[in-house]
């Protein structure tokens, strides 16, 4: 691998971790997110970013509702949409159905409450977003900096080939 | 840095939406009867990434107002869960929580909007009338006291799905279930407060903190745009002449 092609993938890095900070930031406001994280490698293919799971939950936020559920520690409420899909949330603004069932705010039912050993539900509250503004500020920055740096270096192994072809050209 | 656009542009609409909420929840802090909204937000996300996020629809809100004396002639509120059932202006019934109502000439007992309470008529020579928490209508007459009806509280299956129709008036959805009247004034059960108004469940304070969240989570998401936006002029920039 050549320089610019170092320097572009890193381009590319910074590219995926922009698009993972803004894809947390736009959830600050969703109820029971998990931001993703942004992990990166270097192989001998360049540098190159992945998301993976940040297993960071957010705040409970008393709310007063008798049928907002917050889960305190590792779990998840199970639920199921109209196909019969299972999945696992932590959104838990739950609110009652004609027949009596529970369903989220997506419209699927509640099913059963996974709970790892220690952690219990609290009613009357909801978990907040998991991501951060702050550090999702500092990620979209950190991006678009190393955007930057890297278009320079790109830019600069481009100018000094110029200059080489000029010289040879002159000869 | 499109799929960062198109995401942060997203959660700035997102939080556009939830603004609204939030104002009109802001407006009606004063009024009686009025029940907030929350609006909610889903992550679009498919494993291992993230697609942005979505504003659900609205959800109201039924927990209980503070009961506070009113000063109206018939000033009327429920303690627990339930709906009086009024004349819904465009036809048909619509429920509220209570108003403060007073008697009209067809003998109706009529809101400040002049909705006008459902099954219930007082006759002509009433001087006074009282409600009890069980909703037994007591009037006073020349010659004495006497009951003249009973008012009834409704409550469905799934009162959360009902849908605000403006002010304090809700009106029925299939997936609220059927009306059905509730005894009032039993242990566990509503009750009807008399010469009593419902402020509304809306905290100001509250209100003000998720403007706050709200504006500083739009310019956060504005800030994503830009540096998507600044990125794509810096890679058009890769070429130059």
């Amino acid at each position: 691998m050549d320089g610019i092609a170092w320097a572009g993938s890193a381009m590319a890095a910074a590219q995926t971790r922009l698009d993972i900070a803004t894809g947390n930031l736009a959830n600050v406001s969703s109820g029971g997110f998990e931001p993703l994280v942004a992990h990166g490698t270097l192989s001998a293919q360049g540098a190159s970013i992945t998301a993976e799971r940040s297993g960071r939950h957010g705040a409970l936020r008393p709310t007063g509702r008798d049928l907002d559920w917050a889960i305190a520690g590792n779990g998840a409420f199970v639920v199921r949409d109209r196909n019969g899909t299972l999945s696992r949330t932590r959104d838990g603004a739950f609110a009652r159905n004609r027949d009596g069932s529970l369903s989220d705010s997506l419209g699927r039912t509640l099913v059963r409450t996974e709970l790892s050993r220690g952690s219990v539900v609290r009613r009357g509250f909801l978990e907040t977003s998991g991501a951060d503004a702050i550090s999702e500020m500092i990620d979209v920055v950190w991006a678009q900096r190393s955007f930057e740096s890297a278009q320079k270096a790109v830019s600069a192994i481009d100018a000094s080939r110029q200059r080489a072809a000029d010289a040879a050209r002159v000869k | 840095m499109e799929r960062a656009l198109f995401i942060a542009a997203g959660g700035m609409a997102a939080q556009q939406q939830n603004l609204d909420t939030i104002a009109a929840n802001l407006a009606n802090a004063e009024v009686a009867g009025f029940k907030g909204s929350v609006r909610r937000f889903a992550a679009l996300a498919a494993p291992g990434e993230s697609l942005g996020t979505v504003a659900l629809g609205e959800n109201v809100v039924l927990t209980q107002g503070k009961l506070t004396k009113g000063g109206g002639p018939c000033d009327l509120a429920i303690d627990g869960p339930g709906f009086f059932a009024v004349d819904d202006p465009r036809g048909g019934v619509a429920y509220v929580r209570g108003g403060a109502f007073s008697r009209s000439a067809d003998g109706g007992l009529r809101d400040e909007r002049g909705l006008r309470l459902q099954n219930i008529t007082v006759p002509n020579g009433a001087l006074s009338m009282t409600i009890a928490e069980d909703g037994t209508i007591r009037a006073t007459f020349a010659g004495g006291a006497r009951t003249i009806g009973t008012l009834k509280v409704y409550d469905f299956p799934a009162p959360d799905r009902l849908r605000a129709i403006g002010g304090t008036l809700f009106e029925r959805t299939p997936a609220a279930g059927m009306p059905r009247a509730v005894e009032s004034g039993r242990p566990n059960g509503p009750a009807i407060r008399f010469g009593m108004l419902e402020q509304s469940n809306v905290s100001i304070v509250d209100a003000m903190m998720q403007i706050l969240s709200a504006q500083r989570a739009y310019e956060a998401n504005a800030k994503g745009v830009q540096a998507a936006d600044e990125m794509l002029r810096i890679a058009n920039n890769l070429q130059r002449g």
